[in-house]
C-alpha cells in the first residue's frame, strides 16, 4: 500500500492549516471510537470489578496483574491457542495447496468447459458459510468427522478455495508466456513448471492468500462451535465465548481474556498487514 | 526445489498427508479411550468425562472435592470435569445430541429433553445399574428420570419454584404476609410499585424464568393432572391456558419488572439473581438454587431478610396451593460411559455426600437421610413443601421435547414483552406439541 | 473469504474470448495433457463438491422433510410444508426486516463514513498510514471477540456505553443498550460500523490511489471546486468499489451470525434476530432440522438471486466500462 501523494493541497496559507486542522480533529475522533473499546478492554483487564463500576476510564488504582498472569498461566488459554494455531495452518496449507494447482489449470490451459468449472468455483463466494453450517454438520456427521479437527479443517479449505483460486488465477496468468515456453523447451513437464518455476514466482500472492485463509480460519466461530464438543478440542473463537458465560461474574476477567486472545491475530496483522489488505483490496476489486 | 518434478511433489502431497495423520490422531486421542473401556472391566484405567453445571461456588468446589475423593479410592480411575454454565450448557448440549457423542457424565433434568437424548442414542438406560439405590432416593427425585419402567439418570437435587421476596421491600410496602391468591399478590405488586420498590427481578433474555410464570398459573387453573392431559393431548388452547395467560398479562400490565428485564440474563452481574441479591427487586420466581446465585452474582448477602411463599393460589382453580413445579438437577451417562462412571454417580448420591452438597444452601436433599443437612430455614420450607406436594409438574421447557418446550419459553417472553397475546401463546405451543 | 472477489464470474468470461495468440504455440503440448488437468483439478473439485454443493444440494432435500435430525434419514416428506410455515413465521419476517434495515443502515451511514474516512486519509495528513492501519484492525478481530467486548461496553451497569453519557452529563441517555427491543438493532450496527468500517475504508483507499492524480487536477485546474471534483471525477471513478463494497456488505448482513449469537442471542424477543441466528436455533437448538434446512435454503436463494441481480443489473456497467477501462489507463 504505496500511498501517492493526492488530493489538491496547496502548500502554505493559513487556510490550509485551519482545514489541516479540522481534518486532523475528525481522524482523532474516529480514531477514539475505533480506540477506545479496545483501551476499556486493557485497562479493564487490570482492574477488578469494583474498580470496573466506580471507575471505568480511569487507569486502574491498584493495579492489578493477577487477570492477566491467571489466564497467562493457565492452560485454558493456551490450548485454544494451539488448537487454533494448527487448525489455521493445516487448513492454508490445504486450501492453498489445492487451489493453486487448480488455479494453474485454470490460468494456463485451456480445454472445453474450463469457464464453466471456473464458474462453478466462483459461485462459491455467493454462499455465506452460515447457508452451510447445517447440512454441513449432518454431512460431517456421516462422514464421522464431529470431534475431529478434519471437520473443520476440510471445510474451511473447501469454502476458502473460491477467493484463492481466484487470486492465484489472476496472478498465474499474469506471468508471461515466454517463459513457459523456454521451461517447456528445457523439457519442463507442466508439473515441473507449476512447481519450480511458477510457485516460486507466486511466492507474494501465496503469502496474500496464505495470510487470507489464515485470519478466516482463525477467526472462524460457528463451525468449530459445533463440530468440537470436546473443550480440549476448542478454538480461541469458541474458547472466548466459552469463557465469557463461565465467568460472566467477573467482567474483568473475561476482559482479560478477550484482550489476550486479541493479541494473536494482531500481531499477525501487524507482521502480515501488507498481504492482508492487499489481499482483500485485490480479491475484492480484480475483475 | 532442486530435484526432478515428481519428488517434491511427492513430498508435497506426503507433508499434505502427513498433516492430515497428524490432526487424525489428535482427534482419536481425545475421544477414542471413551469407547474402547465401555462395558469393560471395572477395574481396567478408565476415564471419566464429566460436565455439569455448577461452574461457580458454593457447588463447583464440592463436586471437585468428592471426584478427588473417588479418584483417591479407585487410582485405575481418572475424571475430567468441565463444568459449563447453565445457558451455555444447554446450547452445547443441543449439538451434543445432534452429534450422537456425548460425554460420559452429563447434566440433566430429566423429562422430555433426556427423552430425546435417549432416544437418540446418546443416554444410557440405568435401570439395572440403579436397582440397588432406587430405594434410597426419593421417589418425586426419580420420576423426571423413569419412563415405562425404565431409568435413565441419577438425581442429585429435588426442589421447586416459589416465590423468594425480600422481607424488608415487603414490610416497607405494608404487606403484612405473603400473598395466598393472584388478586392479593396482583394488590403486593401495586403496593410495591407505590413504594417505589420494583416488584419482580425477571431474567426476560434467558426466557426460562419467564415460561414459571405461565406454568404455575396454567397448573392452579387446570390442576396437575389437567396439565399432564393436555400434554398428552397435544392441546394448550382450552380456555384455562387463555387465562393463565391473561392472568400472566394482568401482572404484566402492572410493568412489575426491573428495568431492562427483557434482555437480562439470570446469572450474571446484571442478571435477575443479581438483582434480587443487591436488593434492588422485592421477589423472584425460582428454584431452590435462587439464595445460592444472588450470593455469588451480586456479591451481598440478604441474610434473614430473604424469604419464601408457595406460589398463589387462583380463583376457580381445580389445582391446589400445594400443586407443585419444580424439579432438580440430574446426571446422564452417555452411552460409552466407562462402567466407573455409574459407580462414581452412586459415589455422589450416598447419603455422605448428599450432606456435603446440601450444606452448601444451593441443593436439596435427594437422598433419604440426608434432610438433616439443611442448615436453611428457607430451603427446610422448600424441602416441606416438596415432601408435601400434592401434585408434581417438571419444569416444562424440560418436561417436554425441546421443540415444544422452546416454544412455551419463547412465546411466553413475548407474552411478557407484549409481542404475543394470551390467545397466540396457547395456540403456538399447541401447534409446536403437534408438530413435535 | 466469501466476502470477496464476487464479480469474477463475469469478468474471467469476458476475457476468455480474445486468448493472446502468442500462447497458442507454447501451450499446445501442455493443452492436450488431459491427465494433468485432471489430477490438478480433482482435489479442488472434490474437496469444493463435496463440502461447499452437496451441503446445499442436502439442505434443499432435509427442507422438505420433518425431520429432528436425530437418528436415521429423513422420512415424513412434507413437500414444501416448511417453506409455507416460514413465509408465516412472524419470526423469519422479522429477520427479513432486520436485514432490510442493517443494510439501508450499512448503505446510508456505514458506507458514506467509510467512503469520507478514506479519502481523508487519502489527503496529507500526519500519520495517515498509521491512522488506516488503526481503523482496519477491528476487521482482523474475529466477531466473537468484538462481541464479547462490546457486550462489556454496553452492560447497562458496569458498562463503558453509560458511563460515557454519564460523564457528559447525558444520563438520560444511558439505557438498556442490548435489552430494550427498540435500541438492540441500532447498538448491533454500531459494533457492525466499529468492526467493517474499515474494511470498506480499505477498498475505497486503494481504489482512489488507483485514480491518476493528473485527472483530479486537471478537473482542479479547470476551475472545479472540491466537492464538484469529487461528484463529477472521484465518485464516478470509485463507482465500482462502491458497489463491491456494498454487495459485500448486503452478502456479510444476510448471513450475520457470531456477533448476534455472542452479543444477543437474537433477542430480547428476537428484536436483533437475523437469519442465521433463527437457522441455528431451529437446527441445533429445537431439533428441527428439517425447518432449519429450510432457512438454509431461502438465505442461499436471497444470496444467489441477489447476487445475479445484482451483477446483471448493478455491476454489468462496472465489468464492460469502468473497471475495464481504468485498467487500461494503467
Amino acid at each position: 500500500m504505496k500511498a501517492l501523494p493526492s488530493g489538491p493541497v496547496r502548500p502554505g496559507g493559513t487556510r490550509a492549516v485551519a482545514r489541516n486542522t479540522v481534518l486532523y480533529l475528525i481522524v482523532l475522533v474516529v480514531g477514539l471510537f475505533v480506540v477506545v473499546p479496545i483501551g476499556y478492554g486493557v485497562l479493564g483487564g487490570f482492574k477488578n470489578n469494583g474498580q470496573l463500576s466506580n471507575n471505568p476510564f480511569g487507569l486502574p488504582d491498584p493495579w492489578i496483574f493477577s487477570n492477566y498472569t491467571d489466564i497467562l498461566g493457565s492452560v485454558t488459554f493456551w490450548r485454544p491457542l494451539w488448537n487454533s494455531t494448527v487448525i489455521a495452518l493445516a487448513t492454508t496449507l490445504l486450501c492453498v495447496g489445492v487451489a493453486a494447482m487448480a488455479g494453474f489449470i485454470f490460468a494456463r490451459f485451456a480445454f472445453r468447459g474450463r469457464e464453466l468449472l471456473f464458474m462453478l468455483f466462483t459461485v462459491g463466494l455467493m454462499f455465506p458459510f452460515a447457508v452451510a453450517i447445517l447440512p454441513l454438520f449432518v454431512l460431517l456427521r456421516e462422514f464421522g468427522l464431529l470431534n475431529n479437527p478434519l471437520g473443520v479443517v476440510l471445510p474451511q479449505a473447501a469454502f476458502g478455495l473460491p477467493v484463492t483460486i481466484i487470486i492465484l488465477r489472476s496472478f498465474f496468468r499474469a506471468i508471461p508466456s515466454e517463459i513457459e515456453e523456454a521451461a517447456t523447451m528445457d523439457g519442463c513437464t507442466p508439473f515441473g513448471f507449476f512447481w519450480r518455476i511458477l510457485l516460486p514466482m507466486a511466492r507474494p500472492a501465496l503469502a496474500t492468500v496464505s495470510v487470507l485463509a489464515i485470519v478466516t480460519s482463525w477467526n472462524n466461530f460457528m463451525l468449530p462451535l459445533v463440530v468440537f464438543n470436546d473443550p480440549t478440542q476448542w478454538t480461541i473463537p469458541v474458547a472466548v465465548s466459552q469463557f465469557n458465560s463461565q465467568y460472566s461474574q467477573d467482567t474483568a476477567k473475561v476482559l482479560a481474556y478477550v484482550v489476550l486472545a486479541m493479541v494473536p491475530a494482531l500481531a499477525l496483522y501487524a507482521v502480515a498487514e501488507r498481504q492482508l489488505v492487499g489481499g482483500l483490496a485485490s480479491g475484492a476489486t480484480k475483475g | 526445489m532442486t530435484a526432478s518434478s515428481p519428488m517434491p511433489r511427492r513430498a508435497f502431497l506426503g507433508a499434505l498427508g502427513a498433516g492430515a495423520t497428524m490432526l487424525g490422531i489428535g482427534a482419536c486421542s481425545s475421544s477414542g479411550d471413551d469407547s474402547g473401556n465401555s462395558g469393560g472391566d471395572p477395574n481396567a484405567a478408565q476415564t471419566i468425562e464429566w460436565w455439569h453445571i455448577q461452574n461457580t461456588p458454593p457447588m463447583l468446589p464440592v463436586w471437585q472435592e468428592l471426584a478427588d475423593q473417588y479418584t483417591a479410592q479407585h487410582s485405575n480411575v481418572k475424571i475430567n470435569i468441565t463444568p459449563i454454565e447453565n445457558e451455555a450448557f444447554k446450547a452445547r448440549l443441543t449439538t451434543v445430541t445432534q452429534s450422537g457423542d456425548a460425554p460420559d457424565i452429563f447434566q440433566t433434568w430429566g423429562g422430555g429433553v433426556l427423552k430425546q437424548q435417549v432416544e437418540a442414542g446418546l443416554a444410557k438406560e440405568l435401570t439395572g445399574d440403579l436397582a440397588s439405590i432406587k430405594d434410597s432416593l426419593v421417589s418425586t427425585g426419580v420420576q423426571p428420570y423413569e419412563w415405562d419402567g425404565k431409568v435413565y439418570g441419577v438425581p442429585y437435587d429435588i426442589g421447586m419454584v416459589g416465590f423468594w421476596y425480600n422481607k424488608k421491600h415487603f414490610a416497607t410496602a405494608g404487606i403484612s404476609a405473603p400473598p395466598a391468591t393472584w388478586t392479593e399478590f396482583l394488590d403486593a405488586v401495586r403496593k410495591l410499585k407505590g413504594a417505589g420498590i420494583t416488584p419482580i427481578s425477571l431474567a426476560g433474555g434467558a426466557k426460562w424464568p419467564g415460561h414459571y410464570y405461565w406454568t404455575y398459573l396454567s397448573m392452579r387453573l387446570l390442576g396437575p393432572d389437567g396439565l399432564k392431559k393436555a400434554a398428552a393431548d397435544k392441546k394448550f388452547d382450552s380456555p384455562e391456558f387463555i387465562q393463565a395467560g391473561r392472568h400472566l398479562k394482568e401482572l404484566v400490565d402492572l410493568q412489575p419488572f426491573q428495568n431492562g428485564f427483557l434482555g437480562a440474563p439470570f446469572d450474571t452481574p446484571d442478571g435477575e439473581a443479581a438483582v434480587m441479591g443487591n436488593g434492588q427487586a422485592a421477589m423472584e420466581l425460582q428454584g431452590q438454587w435462587a439464595p445460592a446465585v444472588q450470593k455469588e452474582q451480586s456479591g451481598k448477602d440478604l441474610g434473614a431478610d430473604l424469604d419464601w411463599f408457595s406460589f398463589p393460589a387462583v380463583d376457580g382453580g381445580k389445582g391446589k396451593v400445594t400443586d407443585t413445579m419444580g424439579g432438580g438437577g440430574g446426571f446422564a451417562v452417555g452411552k460409552d460411559a466407562p462402567p466407573a462412571a455409574i459407580d462414581f454417580l452412586k459415589f455422589l448420591v450416598t447419603a455422605d455426600n448428599q450432606r456435603k452438597a446440601v450444606a452448601t444452601g444451593s441443593v436439596l436433599p435427594i437422598t433419604k437421610g440426608a434432610e438433616d443437612a439443611i442448615q436453611d430455614a428457607r430451603q427446610k420450607k422448600v424441602a416441606d413443601a416438596v415432601s408435601k406436594s400434592t401434585g408434581f409438574q417438571l419444569y416444562l421447557d424440560q418436561d417436554y421435547p425441546p421443540s415444544v418446550g422452546q416454544t412455551v419459553n419463547d412465546s411466553v417472553a413475548q407474552l411478557i414483552a407484549g409481542a404475543m397475546s394470551p390467545e397466540d401463546v396457547a395456540k403456538a405451543v399447541t401447534e409446536a406439541a403437534q408438530n413435535a | 473469504m466469501t466476502r470477496s472477489a464476487v464479480d469474477e464470474a463475469k469478468p474471467a468470461r469476458a476475457r476468455e474470448v480474445p486468448e493472446p495468440p502468442a500462447d497458442s504455440t507454447g501451450r499446445r503440448r501442455f493443452r492436450t495433457d488431459l491427465v494433468t488437468i485432471v489430477l490438478f483439478l480433482l482435489p479442488a473439485l472434490v474437496l469444493f463438491g463435496l463440502l461447499v454443493l452437496a451441503p446445499i444440494l442436502l439442505a434443499s432435500y432435509t427442507s422438505l422433510f420433518k425431520w429432528n435430525g436425530l437418528g436415521g434419514p429423513p422420512e415424513d416428506f412434507i413437500g414444501l410444508d416448511n417453506f409455507t410455515r416460514l413465509f408465516s413465521d412472524k419470526v423469519f419476517l422479522g429477520d427479513l426486516q432486520h436485514a432490510a434495515i442493517l443494510i439501508a443502515l450499512t448503505v446510508v451511514f456505514q458506507l458514506p463514513f467509510a467512503l469520507a474516512i478514506a479519502l481523508l486519509l487519502c489527503q496529507r495528513i500526519r500519520g495517515r498510514m498509521a491512522f488506516r492501519l488503526l481503523f482496519f484492525a477491528p476487521y482482523v478481530l474475529s466477531e466473537v471477540i468484538a462481541g464479547v467486548l462490546f457486550a462489556m461496553v454496553f452492560s447497562p451497569n458496569r458498562g463503558l456505553a453509560n458511563h460515557l453519557f454519564g460523564l457528559v452529563g447525558l444520563e438520560d441517555l444511558a439505557t438498556n443498550w442490548l435489552a430494550d427491543p427498540a435500541v438492540v438493532l441500532y447498538s448491533l450496527f454500531f459494533v457492525i460500523t466499529w468492526k467493517y468500517f474499515g474494511f470498506h475504508m480499505i477498498l475505497y483507499v486503494a481504489a482512489r490511489q488507483a485514480i491518476p492524480d493528473e485527472i483530479i487536477e486537471a478537473a482542479t485546474i479547470d476551475g472545479a471546486s472540491p466537492w464538484e471534483t469529487f461528484r463529477y471525477v472521484t465518485l464516478p471513478l470509485l463507482g465500482p468499489t462502491i458497489r463491491i463494497s456494498i454487495f459485500l456488505a448486503v452478502i456479510g448482513t444476510i448471513q450475520l451470525f457470531d456477533l448476534v449469537w455472542v452479543l444477543t442471542r437474537g433477542g430480547p424477543i428476537h428484536a436483533s434476530e437475523t437469519m442465521a441466528v433463527t437457522m441455528f436455533d431451529f437446527g441445533f437448538v429445537r431439533s428441527q432440522v428439517g425447518y432449519g434446512s429450510a432457512i438454509s435454503v431461502v438465505m442461499f436463494m436471497i444470496s444467489f438471486v441477489f447476487a445475479l441481480f445484482y451483477q446483471r443489473f448493478v455491476m454489468r456497467r462496472d465489468i464492460e466500462g469502468a473497471v475495464t477501462g481504468m485498467r487500461d489507463r494503467r
